[in-house]
């Protein structure tokens, strides 16, 4: 009866009510941000619509940025300073790291992990010049995604 | 569509009288498995049913378009002139004469002429019934009623259905034949099929179609003498250029290579200056910038040199892509320096404009994509440039150019090379599976389109678009003091990762030439990066794998 992933306030409807669980994740922050951290991408996104709190935590960069160097060693620290600059690592995963994974899966190797995240840096950079100053007047940004340059990281593969 | 035969009456309508032609005809096409017409031969006539399909259907349109009824194969008109319908090249010059009015010398010569070019394209090529078909197309433009009478005397042909495969490759027929007419300065033979080319265009669809047009286009301006403005508006190019960039991986290939031999040749460096020959919308340096910032030991001092065409309107737009530069170097932690300089050719340059520091306090690269072909339209362009380059002491020169032959000295050579290498750019772009803002497309086919234009139909100091292959870049860098740099499996990696991400991926293909990157697509390679230092000095670059 112990209910993990339900939001707080809902008494269970059935037997055993009044009697509040004896373990509620969402008071035991830490380790939820350690389960969260070993979630994939799909999984923290459909996990930050649970609860405002789960939200607040699923939007925290470093979430994402382990999500980003998961497979790889990890980066040196200057690292972290431009990709915060250039827009942070939930923009980075979502935008370029998950893409160009799921594109290049077929022709995956394990030693080109580090070189795919390199390149999802280099078009994250690209992306940020493009978003500023926006000299093309036929720009256009739709949510989250990409400026037109990269758009073809958004099209869907028939894979 | 079947037409219920007529009897035709015995005016004008012998059978094949002339055997000349038929012999030509037979002569021509040997391998068109030389079946008659069983319909027609029942008449008399000894013609081939491929060839009258193809007048047939023409005339079909012609029909269509002038509404002129004939399905039961009447004429309606009491105008009729007879010709013998078997006797094709005949009764087209006749046309011809009478509808062209004095300017046609109604003499056979004329026809031989056209025959004899025809021909002279090998293979299975030349049908005289596609010279014959301008002559349809003038007069359906001009809608006579002799036109129409002819037309009912050849009415009563069976219909075949055109295969659009058998279309296309008459129209890359047509395109050489005309190119060919140009060639010989045969200006009204090229005329009558670059109309032609027009009506075979528009049974294509695609990338054929797209690519037929724009040659078709080019011919015309080339026999009209009507040239396109000269491409004054850089900003118009440099937008166009962007939609390139956007819809195929042509410039993002060429960026990340030259960036990756640039970062090879900067590794130990403190101070680095690249100068960019053509700095357009800066598009290449946010990723050197990116790979700079994240060098382990810390990124070096950059500077930014870049050069550009001066602007109609006066407005800087080199200061304005540097001022974009700087603000994203402030975002990364790079200490950033820029300077534009606006030139009309690279020729204009003199190094010691540029402020080169010693290269013991500063590593210098040179940077030129796309940038050097235009310069072999002036003489002593290129000498000039190269000689610039190696006073500026660069550590290494990176050059990106298409590899494809379009400055050879013979017009059809040209044409030739031109209608293949832009074929299959088109081919790569509607295999793109580009489904976003068609826009995007129309506007890369646009830039392509511009430069076949100036290709086909500019000559001298306005033919920029000289592009040379690789091996002759080579030699010219050889010779005026480089060695090549081999650009490293980093770079292969790097570019077999990006083309990979590209929805069409599996087209796209890199290719290792002597240390020169080649992207291609399937077996036809289309552009070539390559590197360069001066000979005699320490490369250095080779080491460095750590880097990115």
């Amino acid at each position: 009866m112990v209910q993990n992933h339900h939001c707080e306030g809902h008494e269970t409807v059935g037997e055993n009510k009044g009697k509040r669980p004896k373990f509620f994740i969402n008071d035991h922050v830490d380790i939820l941000i350690e389960i969260l951290k070993r979630l994939d991408g799909r999984s923290l996104c459909v996990a930050a619509s649970v609860c405002h709190l789960w939200c607040t935590i699923a939007r925290n960069d470093s979430l994402w940025e382990n999500l980003c160097f998961r497979h790889v060693s990890p980066p040196p620290s200057s690292v972290r300073s431009v990709v915060l600059a250039l827009g942070g690592y939930k923009r980075l995963y979502t935008g370029y790291v998950r893409p160009v994974r799921s594109r290049l899966g077929r022709m995956r190797k394990a030693s080109w992990a580090r070189d795919e995240v390199q390149l999802s840096l280099s078009l994250f950079c690209v992306d940020y010049y493009e978003r500023l100053g926006g000299s093309n007047s036929s720009r256009r940004l739709v949510g989250e995604s990409s400026p037109l340059s990269l758009m073809f990281l958004c099209k869907p593969v028939n894979v | 569509m079947k037409r219920d035969h007529q009897e035709i009456s015995g005016s004008g309508s012998k059978p094949a009288e002339s055997s000349s032609i038929k012999g030509k005809l037979w002569e021509e096409d040997p391998d068109a498995g030389g079946m008659d017409d069983e319909l027609l031969a029942v008449l008399g006539y000894k013609v081939r049913s491929s060839d009258m399909a193809d007048v047939a259907q023409k005339l079909e349109m012609l029909e269509k378009v002038m509404g002129t009824a004939q399905e039961d194969g009447i004429s309606q008109l009491g105008d009729t002139v007879h010709f013998n319908p078997s006797d094709l090249s005949g009764w087209v010059q006749n046309l011809l004469i009478e509808f062209n009015g004095p300017t046609t010398t109604p003499d056979p010569n004329f026809n031989d002429d056209s025959e004899y070019d025809l021909r002279a394209i090998p293979g299975v090529a030349a049908y005289p019934p596609v010279k014959s078909d301008p002559g349809l197309e003038n007069t359906r433009k001009r809608a006579k009623t002799e036109s129409s009478s002819s037309s009912s005397s050849t009415t009563n042909r069976p219909v075949v259905l055109i295969d659009s495969q058998e279309t296309g490759v008459r129209l890359v027929h047509t395109l050489m034949a005309c190119a060919e007419a140009v060639q010989q300065d045969n200006l009204k033979l090229a005329d009558a099929l670059v109309k032609h080319i027009g009506l075979l265009a528009s049974s294509q669809t695609g990338a054929m179609r797209k690519v037929a047009t724009y040659f078709a286009e080019a011919l015309a301006r080339r026999i009209y003498r009507i040239f396109p403005p000269d491409s004054l508006d850089p900003s118009y190019n440099d937008k166009l250029e962007m939609h390139f960039y956007e819809t195929c991986p042509y410039l993002k290939f060429a960026h990340f290579t030259a960036n990756q031999a640039i970062l090879e040749a900067f590794s130990m460096a403190n101070r680095v200056h690249v100068i960019d020959f053509g700095l357009k919308q800066g598009m290449q340096w946010p990723a050197l910038m990116q790979a700079l910032a994240l060098r382990p030991g810390g990124p070096p001092a950059f500077r930014l040199t870049g050069i550009g065409p001066p602007q109609p309107d006066n407005t800087d737009a080199l200061q304005q892509v540097g001022w974009k530069l700087a603000q994203l170097a402030e975002r990364i932690g790079i200490e950033f320096e820029f300077r534009g300089f606006v030139a009309n050719s690279l020729a204009d340059l003199e190094p010691e404009m540029l402020d080169i520091r010693r290269p013991e306090i500063e590593v210098v690269a040179v940077n030129a994509v796309f940038e050097l072909h235009p310069l072999l339209a002036r003489p002593g362009g290129i000498e000039k440039v190269v000689s610039s380059i190696k006073a500026m002491k660069p550590k290494i020169v990176t050059v990106v150019e298409q590899e494809a032959n379009h400055n050879g000295p013979v017009f059809l050579d040209r044409f030739t090379e031109a209608l293949h290498y832009y074929s299959t750019l088109f081919d790569s772009l509607e295999g793109s599976g580009v489904a976003p803002a068609s826009q995007d497309l129309a506007m890369s086919e646009l830039y392509l389109g511009r430069q076949i234009c100036n290709v086909v139909a500019c000559e001298g100091m306005d033919r920029v678009e000289r592009h040379e292959p690789l091996t002759q870049w080579r030699t010219r860098m050889e010779t005026a003091g480089f060695s090549p740099v081999h650009l490293g499996s980093n770079a292969y990696k790097q570019a077999s990762m990006l083309l990979a991400l590209f929805a069409s991926g599996d087209g796209y293909r890199v290719e290792e030439n002597n240390g020169c990157l080649m992207l291609g697509w399937h077996t036809r390679p289309l552009i070539a990066t390559s590197a360069w230092r001066l000979a005699g000095t320490e490369s250095g670059s080779e080491l460095t794998q750590e880097l990115s």
